[in-house]
C-alpha cells in the first residue's frame, strides 16, 4: 500500500515543493525515513507516532517506510511531520485517499497530536499553488491566508484533521481574515526631533531617493532618534513589495505586527556584534535570511558602523548593488532577497568628540585607523554623509518642533511618484548614462561642479552621485526637470562629512 | 652671499661614508675622525691602532666590503657628503657643541645661511588643530623669508613642511632626517621629502641605504637644535621626541617657544608644561617672527642681508571679492573663526539648508570660508 502526500519544505524564503511518500509491507515492524532528512526530520518519526497513538488511532505494526522526493534535496525542519502523519493513516486506512487528493499539508507535531505553527508558511503556501486546498496549522492561518485566500484549510490537532477529512465533522473555524489596518505601536514621529535641521533633511532626501545615508557625529547627538524616525517617512510598501517582506520574515520566523502583513517598511537594527551569518544569512542546514533580507524593502540601520568588523562590512556590498545577496554552499544555493535603505551611524574618532573643534583627545595615529576600518568601496556606497552635533540647551528645553512625519512622508510619496514616471523605484537608481535626460544641470550648477572637480574637491563617481542627490532635492523641492545650483550645493554640503572618514576626495 | 662651492674629495668623501656605516654614535665618530683625514682614520682602525678603538670593535667592522661598498654607492650619488673639518662643511654647524662628524645631504647647503631658522617640531599623534597651525606657522613664516627647519616625521613635523611645500617659498626648507635620506616611507611621507628636497636641504648622518637604530631619532633633534635660532614646540605630550629637540635647545642656549592648548588636550600637555617652565608663547606666525627679530639683535648673523629680519607680507593670492547676494551676506555673517557645523549656520541664518549650502559653496569659492568634514569657518587670512 502506497499513500503520496504533498508538502512543502523553505528553502532560504522560497517554498520549495516535497512529496511524502508512505509505503508499508509486510516484514518485521519498523519505521524508517530516507530521503536525505536532518535531525528535525527524522526525529519526525518519534513525533508522528506519539501522536497518532495520542489521538487514539494503532499504530501500524507492518513494516513503514517514508521517502522524501526529490530524494537528492536535503530536508530540514519539522513542517513536513503532518504530511508523514497523514500518510500513515492513508495506508493505516484511517484515511480515505479519495478524500484528500488535490490537498497538501505542512504542520509540525506535538507528541499529543497537536498541530504547531511553522517558519515560513506564506512561501510554503506559495509553493503548493497548484493544489486546490492547503492545510495548516490553526496558528498560521492568518499569515497563510495572505498567500492561500480560500484554498487554506487550518486544524489545531491531528484528530480533527482526520475527522474534517472524512466527513465527520465540519472544517474547523475558517481562517481569520488579516487586518490590514496598522496595529503596531505608533512610530516614533520626526517632530520629536529637536533642531538638527541637517540632519532631518538628509533623513528626508535618503527616504525620497533611496539614498545611503551615514550619520557622523558624537554620542548623544541624535543618530540613532533620526535613524528610527526613516520608517515612517518611507512610504508604505505596495502589496507586492508587502508580500516579499512578510515572506522574510515568516521564513525568518520573526513575527511582523500588524496582523502578521508586513505594511511598513521594516526597520533593523543589528547589534555590531552580531556574526556574519546572522547579518548576511546562511547556516548549516537550513538557509536562513539574515538581517538584511529582513530589511529588505525596509531601512538596516548599522549603529556605530565603525565597530562591525571589517570583513563582515565588506560582505554587505554585494547586495548593496545587486539587491539579492546570492549564498551558496557546497548542498544549496539560495537567493535572499535583500534591497535595503542602509543607514550608518559613527563617532567621528574613537573618543566621539571629534567634530567638535579641541574637543577630541584622539591622535591622528587614532582617527586614521578608525577611519580605516571603512573600506573606501563601502564608503563609496553612501550618498550622503552628515555631520551631526549635540543640540545645545535651548534646542532640547525650547525651540519650535520640526515638521512632523506626516508631513515629510507626503513630499517624499510625491517625490517617489515623480521617479517612477522615470520608471524607477528611486533616484539612487538612476543609471549614469540617463543622468542629462533625468537630471539636466543648470549653467550655473555646471560651473559649480567644475569648479570642484578640478580642485579636487570632488571625484567622477563623486559627480554622478552628488547629481542624483541633487535631482532628489529637486524633486522634493518641486524644481522641475533642471536641477539648479541650489540642489547641486545642497547635494554637496550633504555629503560633506565623508572627508571626516579619511575620504580626501569624494 | 653664496659660496664657493666645496666640497671634500671623492676619496675623503668614500672613506668618510665607509666610517659613517659601521654605526657608532655621532660623538664617538667624531672622535675617529679628529685630527686624521677619513682615509687615514680608516687605515687606523682596520689596522687596529686606533686609540679610540684599543679592543678592536670597531676594526672588526671596518672590513673592506664595507668600503667597497661606500666607493661604489659614492659613484654617482646625488647625496653629497661633508666631513667635519673638511672643506664644504657648513659653518653654522661647525660652531656647535655637538656637530655631526658626517652629514649626508641633498640640496643646497649654504642656502641657510645668514637666514633666520626657526625649528617647527612636535608630536607624531598631533590633533587635526595641531597640524593645521603648524602648517600655517611653516607656510607663514617660509613667506617671510624664515627657514624652517623641521624633522619631516609624521604629525606635525609633516604638517610643517607641507605649509612650507605650499608657501611662496621664500626661503628653502631644512628637514634633518632620523633616518638615510633613501631610507623607505610611506608613499605621502616619500612625495613629501621630495619636495622638500627639491625645495630645500634634506639631512642626515646615516649614509644611503643605512638603517638606523631608533636612537638616531633623538640625537638628530640636537642638529635640528644646533641650527635653529628659535625653536618652536606646536604640540606634544609629557614625554616625546620634541622634548629631546628643546632639551638640545637649552643647552645651546636657543629660544624655546610653545605653542599654548587646551589645557585638557593630552597633545598640548607637554607644551604647556613648557610654558610654565618659562617658554616664550606664541600664538602665530606673527609671534614667532617677533620673536626671531628679538633674538636676531643678539646673534649677529641672522640680520642677513639687509640687516634686519623680514616682515611677513600680506596675503597674496586672488583678491577676495564678497558674493553678490542676501544669503551669500547672510551667511556670512553667520560664520565665525570657530568651526560651526551646517546646522548651526542653518539655524543663524534662518535660511533654508540649500540657500545656505549655496551661499557657503560661493563664499568658499571667493577664499572667505573653509569648510572641512562638514564644518565652516571664515578663512584664516
Amino acid at each position: 500500500m502506497l499513500a503520496h502526500i504533498p508538502s512543502a519544505m523553505l528553502s532560504g524564503v522560497d517554498g520549495r515543493r516535497i512529496d511524502v511518500e508512505v509505503h508499508v509491507s509486510p516484514g518485521l515492524p519498523g519505521f524508517t525515513i530516507v530521503g536525505l532528512p536532518d535531525a528535525a526530520v527524522r526525529e519526525a518519526r518519534d513525533r508522528v507516532r506519539a501522536a497518532v497513538l495520542s489521538s487514539g488511532y494503532k499504530w501500524a505494526t507492518n513494516r513503514v517506510t517514508v521517502n522524501l522526493a526529490p530524494s537528492g534535496l536535503r530536508k530540514a525542519g519539522s513542517g513536513l511531520d503532518l504530511a508523514i502523519a497523514v500518510g500513515v493513516l492513508v495506508v493505516g486506512r484511517r484515511i480515505d485517499p479519495a478524500r484528500i487528493t488535490d490537498m497538501a499539508f505542512v504542520g509540525e507535531l506535538g507528541l499529543d497530536g497537536s498541530v504547531r505553527p511553522i517558519p515560513g508558511i506564506v512561501s510554503l503556501v506559495a509553493a503548493l499553488a497548484d493544489h486546490r486546498f492547503v492545510v495548516v496549522p490553526e496558528a498560521s492561518a492568518a499569515e497563510a491566508a495572505l498567500v492561500g485566500g480560500d484554498r487554506v484549510r487550518s486544524v489545531a490537532t491531528l484528530l480533527e484533521l482526520v475527522q474534517a477529512v472524512g466527513g465527520d465533522a465540519p472544517w474547523p473555524r475558517r481562517p481569520r481574515s488579516i487586518d490590514r489596518r496598522d496595529r503596531r505601536a505608533p512610530i516614533p514621529d520626526l517632530a520629536d526631533v529637536r533642531g538638527q535641521a541637517v540632519g532631518r533633511r538628509a533623513v528626508e532626501v535618503a527616504a525620497a531617493g533611496g539614498h545611503h545615508l551615514l550619520l557622523v557625529g558624537p554620542p548623544g547627538s541624535g543618530k540613532t532618534m533620526l535613524a528610527s524616525r526613516l520608517p515612517g517617512i518611507l512610504p508604505a510598501l505596495d502589496r507586492e513589495e508587502a508580500l516579499e517582506v512578510t515572506r522574510v520574515h515568516s521564513a525568518a520566523g520573526v513575527r511582523v505586527d500588524g496582523g502578521g502583513f508586513a505594511v511598513r517598511p521594516p526597520f533593523r537594527a543589528p547589534h555590531h556584534g552580531s556574526t556574519d551569518v546572522s547579518l548576511v544569512g546562511g547556516g548549516s542546514t537550513w538557509l536562513r535570511p539574515g538581517e538584511i533580507s529582513l530589511a529588505h524593502r525596509g531601512v538596516l540601520f548599522l549603529d556605530e558602523l565603525g565597530e562591525f568588523p571589517p570583513r563582515i562590512l565588506d560582505m554587505l556590498r554585494q547586495p548593496l548593488e545587486e539587491g539579492v545577496v546570492r549564498i551558496r554552499r557546497a548542498r544549496a544555493a539560495v537567493d535572499l532577497p535583500a534591497r535595503f535603505l542602509l543607514v550608518g551611524a559613527m563617532n567621528p574618532c574613537p573618543c566621539g568628540e571629534g567634530s567638535t573643534e579641541g574637543g577630541c583627545r584622539c591622535s591622528d595615529l587614532a582617527r586614521a585607523r578608525y577611519a580605516r576600518r571603512l573600506s573606501a568601496p563601502l564608503l563609496d556606497r553612501f550618498d550622503l554623509a552628515v555631520a551631526l552635533a549635540r543640540p545645545d540647551v535651548d534646542q532640547l528645553l525650547g525651540g519650535s518642533s520640526g515638521e512632523a512625519t506626516p508631513v515629510v512622508a507626503a513630499r517624499v510619496r510625491r517625490a517617489r511618484s515623480l521617479a517612477h514616471r522615470r520608471r524607477l523605484r528611486c533616484n539612487a537608481e538612476i543609471r549614469t548614462s540617463e543622468l542629462d535626460v533625468v537630471a539636466p544641470l543648470s549653467p550655473d550648477a555646471r560651473d559649480l561642479l567644475e569648479r570642484r572637480l578640478r580642485v579636487g574637491s570632488l571625484s567622477a563617481r563623486g559627480l554622478h552621485r552628488v547629481r542624483k542627490v541633487a535631482r532628489t532635492i529637486a524633486d522634493l523641492d518641486d524644481a522641475g526637470l533642471t536641477v539648479g545650483v541650489r540642489q547641486v550645493a545642497e547635494a554637496l554640503q550633504l555629503r560633506a562629512a565623508r572627508s571626516a572618514l579619511g575620504v580626501t576626495s569624494g | 652671499m653664496s659660496k664657493p662651492p666645496l666640497a671634500p674629495s671623492d676619496t675623503d668623501a668614500a672613506y668618510a661614508t665607509a666610517l659613517a656605516s659601521l654605526g657608532v654614535s655621532p660623538g664617538r665618530l667624531r672622535k675617529v675622525l679628529a685630527d686624521r683625514s677619513p682615509a687615514g682614520a680608516w687605515q687606523a682602525l682596520a689596522e687596529g691602532r686606533h686609540p679610540v678603538d684599543p679592543e678592536g670593535a670597531l676594526r672588526s667592522r671596518a672590513t673592506p666590503a664595507v668600503l667597497r661598498d661606500a666607493f661604489a654607492s659614492r659613484g654617482s650619488s646625488p647625496v653629497a657628503v661633508r666631513v667635519l673639518g673638511l672643506p664644504g662643511y657648513p659653518e653654522s654647524l661647525a660652531a656647535d657643541i655637538d656637530p655631526p662628524a658626517v652629514l649626508f645631504a641633498l640640496g643646497d647647503l649654504t642656502a641657510w645661511e645668514g637666514r633666520p631658522r626657526v625649528a617647527i617640531v612636535g608630536t607624531r599623534s598631533a590633533t587635526a588643530p595641531g597640524r593645521a597651525l603648524a602648517t600655517e606657522l611653516g607656510a607663514a613664516l617660509a613667506d617671510a623669508g624664515v627657514v624652517v627647519v623641521s624633522g619631516l616625521a609624521r604629525g606635525i613635523d609633516s604638517a610643517v613642511h607641507s605649509g612650507v611645500v605650499h608657501s611662496s617659498r621664500a626661503a628653502p626648507p631644512v628637514a634633518v632626517l632620523g633616518t638615510a635620506v633613501d631610507a623607505k616611507v610611506t608613499a605621502a611621507q616619500a612625495a613629501l621629502r621630495r619636495q622638500v628636497g627639491t625645495i630645500g636641504v634634506l639631512l642626515s648622518e646615516l649614509p644611503p641605504g643605512a638603517i638606523g637604530a631608533r636612537w638616531w631619532f633623538a640625537v638628530r633633534n640636537r642638529v635640528m637644535a644646533a641650527l635653529a635660532h628659535v625653536v618652536v614646540v606646536v604640540e606634544c605630550h609629557t614625554r616625546g621626541g620634541a622634548l629631546h629637540t628643546v632639551a638640545a635647545a637649552r643647552r645651546r642656549g636657543v629660544c624655546v617657544a610653545a605653542v599654548p592648548g587646551s589645557i585638557r588636550s593630552a597633545a598640548s600637555a607637554g607644551t604647556n608644561a613648557l610654558l610654565v617652565q618659562g617658554a616664550q608663547a606664541v600664538r602665530d606666525a606673527d609671534d614667532v617672527l617677533a620673536l626671531v627679530a628679538s633674538v636676531a639683535t643678539q646673534c649677529p648673523e641672522i640680520t642677513g642681508p639687509t640687516g634686519r629680519v623680514p616682515s611677513r607680507p600680506r596675503a597674496a593670492g586672488p583678491a577676495r571679492q564678497m558674493p553678490s547676494g542676501d544669503a551669500a551676506r547672510t551667511v556670512r555673517r553667520a560664520l565665525d573663526h570657530d568651526p560651526a557645523s551646517l546646522d548651526v549656520l542653518v539655524r543663524r541664518s534662518g535660511l533654508a539648508i540649500g540657500e545656505v549650502a549655496l551661499a557657503l559653496e560661493r563664499l568658499a569659492d571667493a577664499g572667505i570660508a573653509v569648510g572641512e568634514h562638514g564644518w565652516w569657518s571664515l578663512s584664516p587670512r
